[in-house]
């Protein structure tokens, strides 16, 4: 059985390259077909926030590489509740909001972590 | 046991050495390393072109000399690496770039040589950061 | 299924050690080193109540004390406490 793995992303969408190299390892195991979850915290939920336009900064714009998730079967989408209210957020529309102690369950469950 | 180690920092990071001696260290405890992957700012470890001060530790040498007496799998994201300039000779033609600055003991691959190392590791291990 | 946690950045300029502190189980354990090891006198590291642990060789370079309710480790001690935990988390 395959060992699975959460990626913990933590930067913003346009801070350097991280944001996005952090979602490729994501889609890299899901072309695999290996058990990937992603989790958004402190900074990381800003991936999340809607409306955003990448091409005001000449950035990729990332939220093709989101929506590809599901295609990719990766269904284990999570963001921190705690990051998205310290920045003002409101829940997404597209990960399942988790607090602190959560989080820590959660992390308990896959056999190998990430955090970028 | 078995360890797949990835370093996420530039060869003068603090973290980079630090994977460096924990790599030694698991070697010298008996233990095996599935694979070494260069990720992000990793991928810099393995350029030949660095030249680090007289007075300071090089260790981009260091790590090559590790992967060639132990005969490692030491893998670069080729992603990465072409993000940063970092490319082999077959790299460098393709994109048609003056000169190539990685080559042996170091192979360009793609991210499915993390996934792969990882789960045929019985741990997966990350160095980044300062 | 415990984690080990690995931080590496100083406390005082960067958030990682406030946010493992806040996401981290009763059974994980936190590594500090590199400018990790400016975490050492964290107040709020000892009353979260995990098992800290230091790099010896940053905690020398820096001289800081060692306080009772940690331990330091050399790397084979390290490479030995990735093995006693299920996992290594590296806040990168």
């Amino acid at each position: 059985m395959s060992k699975s793995l959460l990626v913990i992303s933590r930067q913003a969408p346009w801070s350097g390259p991280s944001a996005r190299e952090a979602l490729d390892i994501v889609l890299a195991g899901g072309a695999f077909d290996l058990p990937i979850g992603v989790l958004f915290m402190d900074d990381g939920v800003f991936q999340l926030a809607p409306h955003q336009d990448a091409k005001a900064v000449q950035q990729k714009d990332l939220s093709a590489n989101l929506q590809a998730l599901g295609l990719f079967g990766i269904d284990d989408v999570f963001a921190c509740s705690h990051s998205l209210g310290e920045r003002g957020l409101t829940q997404p529309a597209n990960a399942q909001s988790l607090d602190s102690e959560a989080i820590a369950k959660m992390i308990d469950r896959y056999d190998q972590v990430m955090t970028l | 046991m078995k360890f797949a180690i990835a370093v996420f920092s530039a060869a003068h990071a603090p973290s980079s050495r630090r994977a460096l001696l924990f790599a030694q260290a698991a070697l010298a405890g008996g233990h095996e390393i599935v694979r070494l992957f260069f990720y992000q700012d990793g991928v810099y470890g393995a350029s030949n072109n660095i030249v680090a001060p007289q007075d300071e530790q090089d260790i981009a040498r260091q790590w090559r000399e590790l992967v060639n007496v132990h005969q490692l799998d030491g893998v670069v994201c080729i992603a990465a690496a072409l993000r940063r300039g970092v490319l082999n000779a077959e790299e460098a033609t393709r994109y048609q770039r003056s000169a190539a600055n990685l080559d042996a003991p170091w192979a360009l691959s793609g991210l499915g040589q993390l996934h792969d190392a990882a789960q045929a590791a019985d741990r997966l291990i990350c160095f980044g950061g300062p | 299924m415990s984690t080990l946690h690995v931080v590496s950045h100083s406390p005082f300029t960067d958030s990682r050690l406030d946010s493992c502190l806040r996401i981290c189980g009763a059974e994980d354990a936190i590594l500090l080193c590199g400018d990790g090891a400016y975490g050492l006198h964290n107040a709020a590291l000892h009353t979260k109540g995990i098992k800290v642990f230091v790099l010896a060789e940053d905690m020398q370079a820096r001289n800081l004390p060692l306080p009772d309710w940690a331990d330091s480790v050399d790397y084979p001690g390290f490479v030995q406490l990735s093995l006693d935990y299920s996992k290594v988390n590296t806040w990168l």
